[in-house]
């Protein structure tokens, strides 16, 4: 069988704006996919040609064998789809949502069992206004697999949750993920990306600039590793020695923490130890702090995540 | 299926949810109806009808426009739409889920709004219900098509609201939803035409006060059904999903094309104005449907019996009660009251012989020889002087119908009207002299209008059936060879005259026979006339006759007013115009002409003057031995004739028979309930009896011990209606 998601040559131009500049990628069955990018860098659109809810100006696409532009009514039926920014009625109650849903779909699972799952059971008879932010968003996922589908998109699924509610969206896609589903999900979390997604594709202006296993990504940028070692005691000396590797060294006021940026951390810390071992100071904590994918991110595409 | 019920179930719930959803659809319209109940004083029975339909109206106009339309709009603002957009459906599903939901909740404003008019006011219920229904579904699915396209074609809530006003306020105003469309202006009524809401306004109150069904509405409701169709089909080819998406400016003149149906029937109606007089009907509906109790008057029955300090109740268009003294009690029974002391209240007057189409002054100006305008006029001019009923023996056939409908509508007010169409006579006869000096070209077409020149007896009866068929109420016979210079006339065959008469009475008209002496009376009694009209002018009408036409129930209409307006006429007097009454109602430009031809001695003939002199003493004569002799008595003036004028000469005639020597009650009973039963309408009008038209005229004075008193009119009560006498001029 063919990957169910599959992208080619992908453009997208609103006038003379291209949104969509060509881009490749093939979602693998039970891969959790994470297009990863700054606002405006073509993410939502993309997702969007493949929900079949825009046209696209060309190139391929392909979503469980079906072109979305085309079978549009039959894709739909098949996916799952949690949208960024979309809300019910609010005097519409989570029980009344899931059997409205429900009817529009041609095959779905129980609604009571999903709302158990997605602990929405006790708030069945609540208004949609009544429900926390936490709570909607659970929602909109029991809404989202209430066809049992294969594919699912998320479109920034814990975007404005509080921790504890965004934990818990994470705990649920990989549950997702267990199942065999294959999850298409946008974000601007590095973390949520890091944690949820088995291959990333960071874009930017339209393009994919990187794609990979998070893993890959960071090793393929420059970023360099920072030992941070934490002393017992003060120091006696102001100025340390340049360590095999390090890069830039720095000893905070109270001469306790030294951090250490090394292009090769794994000798810059034998000597580290050594040095330290020498003066007879006990280490009181060590912590070597490896490149994140926001500053992968960074370097790749001169911008933050975040404004 | 199963996603058309799921969403039209969701809207359900939600809707009853929505406090401001349910205060738009049933409380508004819920107020509005008792306010204006109120405020248009429409008390109980009929009248409410009128407010039920503008109401229902109104609830169509907010459900469609503002559910409809701006709840669109607001689930595209606020990205539920949206939601819905990732769903395998096409917005069809929601556009008919929406109007579902829309007709459903309306449903319950028809039963609560007919309920309370009936169980609070009494009105009857409506008959045809299914019609009610009907247009009442069709209205709702066609505003809501509407209101749908308006969401649609809006980018914002704000733009919404705005287009949403610029449809809801005009239909608001100039339909005749919130203020009756028969009191705004003519401009206004025009504005209206283009308006979908006139319609339903319309439709809803024909069916309520004139047991209409929706195929008397039949383009307006197709205009509503093409709308409903266009307007959904349309909503769903412009749906849009998301706020961001945004309609080209060109797409919004998609809104003409559901309007569309609306602007063309517009145009037509602007054209016909037929709808202008359609609100007048409907209005005055309302007028008629009052409740009054005249109190405390003296009261003329009109079966020869007279009530000294009688109450009188009129409901609904009806006198639904007689009581001797003061009547119930007008608060329990929520009537107005109208004080008579001092008053004498009689069935409205009937004038047996009437034409229309003359100005009964002189005038050279064409317009008033113009029978669209002439005859409402004098209709109006008979009304406002107290006769609610009059025989038109010879008009124009086309113009007598059209004016007797209007009437009968309620789009024109006038006296009811009994038309005989053209008169029947011979070549040469009298009748056709009216048509003499017209060019060759013109007169075929006005003869066949006016006269009947029958050359066999089976043409005759031929065009007695053709007649019966144009549905006059009468046919009318000229037997007359005249007399003095210029006057003498080919007389109509007897036999011809005969074969009139039986095919008239084989087909249910009375016969109305101009005569002019007394062997013309002979033969129009000899061959059955229904009465003979002037009698004769020349000689006493033998005994025999009198007592024939006593015993076989001929009436006798003796029109001794146009008898006496001729010999005025040849004597130059004015007197005729030298009154009160006939100063109101003769159109200023008339009254001028009159006077001036008659000061100028240009008609003066001393000989023709002595004439009529010595033929109104004839007839004053005959009729008094008919009375007599017992013959039935009825009241003609013969307007239209120089002099005689529509409505003041009615008056004038009971003086001059008081003058001969009949009694007031005589002349009285003979313009009442003589007259109803000779129009074989005296099942409804000629006497002041539970049950009977509510057709009356309040006089001051008691016109029994001096008939004058019938020219000095408190008030004219035609259906129901308390005339505005001083509008009457002045119609739409």
């Amino acid at each position: 069988m063919d990957n169910p998601i599959q992208v080619e040559s992908l453009q997208k131009s609103y006038g003379s704006l291209a949104a969509v500049q060509g881009i490749d990628f093939q979602v693998c069955a039970g891969e959790v996919f994470g297009l990863l990018g700054p606002n405006g860098a073509g993410k939502t659109t993309t997702v969007e040609i493949l929900e079949g809810l825009r046209t696209r100006s060309a190139g391929r696409v392909s979503v469980l064998d079906c072109d979305p532009e085309v079978q549009t009514l039959r894709l739909k039926d098949r996916v799952g789809v949690c949208l960024q920014s979309t809300r019910l009625p609010d005097k519409m109650k989570v029980r009344e949502a899931m059997e409205l849903f429900g009817a529009l779909y041609t095959r779905t699972v129980d609604a009571a069992q999903l709302l158990k799952r997605l602990q929405l059971w006790e708030k069945r008879e609540a208004f949609y206004t009544q429900l926390s932010g936490g709570q909607k968003q659970r929602l909109a996922l029991a809404l989202a697999l209430l066809n049992d589908p294969q594919v699912l998109f998320l479109d920034e699924p814990s975007a404005g949750l509080d921790p504890q509610a965004r934990l818990e969206i994470h705990e649920l896609v990989q549950d997702l993920r267990n199942e065999q589903r294959t999850i298409l999900l946008t974000t601007h979390y590095i973390e949520e990306a890091e944690k949820l997604c088995d291959r990333v594709a960071i874009m930017d202006e339209g393009r994919i600039i990187a794609l990979g296993t998070p893993r890959q990504i960071q090793e393929k940028t420059l970023a360099h590793s920072t030992i941070e070692i934490e002393c017992a005691e003060p120091l006696a000396e102001t100025t340390l020695p340049e360590w095999e590797g390090a890069v830039k060294t720095t000893l905070d006021e109270r001469r306790v923490k030294i951090a250490v940026v090394s292009s090769r951390p794994a000798r810059t810390i034998v000597g580290m130890v050594k040095w330290l071992d020498e003066r007879n100071i006990e280490l009181a904590d060590i912590h070597i702090r490896r490149p994140s994918l926001e500053e992968a991110f960074i370097e790749l595409t001169g911008k933050s995540l975040r404004e | 299926m199963r996603s058309y019920y799921a969403l039209f179930k969701s809207n359900m719930q939600l809707t009853m949810r929505d406090r401001s959803v349910l205060f738009f659809n049933y409380l508004f319209p819920l107020i509005f109806f008792f306010a204006f109940a109120e405020m248009f004083h429409a008390g109980t029975g009929q009248g409410i009808a009128y407010f039920v339909g503008t109401v229902l109206t109104m609830g169509i106009l907010g459900n469609g426009l503002w559910g409809a339309g701006m709840r669109s709009v607001q689930d595209r603002e606020a990205n539920i739409l949206r939601r819905y957009k990732v769903t395998p459906i096409t917005p069809l599903p929601i556009l008919v889920a929406s109007m579902v939901s829309g007709w459903l909740l309306y449903l319950p404003v028809l039963v609560l709004l007919v309920g309370l008019a009936h169980f609070l006011y009494a009105m009857p219920m409506p008959r045809n219900w299914f019609s009610l229904f009907l247009m009442a579904s069709i209205g709702v699915c066609s505003f809501r098509a509407l209101g749908l396209i308006l969401g649609a074609l809006a980018n914002t809530m704000a733009e919404a609201n705005i287009l949403i006003q610029l449809l809801y306020m005009p239909m608001l105003f100039l339909s005749g939803t919130t203020i009756p469309a028969s009191i705004l202006p003519v401009w206004a009524q025009t504005v209206g035409e283009f308006m979908p809401a006139s319609y339903l306004v319309t439709g809803f109150q024909g069916i309520f006060f004139r047991n209409h069904t929706i195929l008397n509405s039949l383009p307006a409701v197709g205009a509503l059904l093409l709308t409903a169709v266009v307007g959904l089909f349309l909503a769903v080819k412009l749906f849009r999903w998301e706020k961001e998406e945004k309609i080209p400016p060109r797409n919004r003149l998609w809104v003409l094309a559901v309007l569309a149906p609306f602007l063309v029937m517009g145009c037509i109606r602007a054209y016909t104005r037929e709808h202008i007089g359609e609100n007048q009907a409907l209005y005055r509906d309302l007028a008629r449907s009052g409740t009054f109790l005249i109190r405390h008057a003296r009261v003329f029955v009109g079966d020869g019996t007279v009530k000294e300090d009688a109450s009188v109740l009129v409901h609904d268009g009806k006198i639904t009660g007689v009581f001797d003294g003061a009547g119930p009690d007008p608060e329990k029974i929520r009537a107005e009251v109208v004080e008579g002391s001092g008053k004498t209240l009689l069935p409205g007057l009937i004038d047996a012989h009437v034409h229309l189409s003359a100005p009964g002054g002189i005038s050279s100006n064409n317009e008033d020889y113009n029978v669209d305008k002439t005859m409402p006029r004098n209709a109006a001019a008979l009304l406002y002087s107290g006769v609610t009923g009059a025989r038109s023996t010879g008009d124009g056939l086309d113009a007598s119908r059209k004016v007797r409908a209007q009437i009968a509508s309620g789009s024109k007010l006038g006296a009811a009207l009994f038309i005989c169409g053209p008169m029947f006579t011979a070549e040469g006869g009298h009748g056709t002299e009216f048509t003499a000096h017209v060019p060759a070209a013109l007169r075929d077409n006005i003869q066949a209008q006016l006269v009947r020149i029958p050359k066999s007896v089976e043409e005759a009866r031929a065009q007695v059936r053709e007649l019966k068929a144009a549905g006059v109420d009468g046919i009318k016979i000229i037997l007359e060879a005249g007399f003095g210079e210029g006057m003498l006339y080919n007389r109509m065959d007897v036999a011809l005259a005969r074969a009139v008469a039986e095919e008239a009475r084989a087909q249910n008209l009375p016969v109305a026979t101009h005569t002019g002496d007394s062997r013309d009376v002979a033969d129009a009694v000899d061959f059955g006339t229904a009465s003979v009209e002037h009698g004769s002018w020349r000689d006493a009408i033998p005994d025999a006759v009198l007592r024939k036409m006593a015993r076989e129930g001929i009436y006798l209409d003796p029109t001794l007013a146009v008898g006496e307006a001729y010999s005025q006429f040849y004597a130059g007097k004015a007197d005729a115009v030298n009154n009160s009454l006939v100063e109101q109602v003769v159109p200023a430009g008339i009254l001028k002409s009159t006077r001036e031809f008659l000061a100028s001695g240009q008609g003066v003939d001393a000989a023709k003057s002595a004439i009529f002199a010595g033929a109104l003493d004839h007839a004053r004569a005959n009729l008094l031995r008919a009375w007599k002799a017992g013959v039935p008595l009825v009241t003609g003036s013969d307007s239209g004739n120089p002099l005689v004028f529509d409505g003041p000469s009615m008056h004038h005639e009971l003086q001059l028979w008081v003058q001969a020597g009949i009694p007031a009650a005589v002349a009285l009973q003979a313009a009442t309930g003589n007259a109803a039963k000779l129009l074989r309408a005296q099942n409804r009008i000629g006497a002041i009896r539970e049950g009977m038209d509510a057709d009356l005229l309040l006089v001051d004075g008691n016109p029994l011990q001096d008939i004058s008193a019938t020219e000095r009119i408190s008030l004219v009560v035609f259906k129901g209606e308390r005339v505005h006498r001083a509008d009457l001029f002045d119609q739409k």
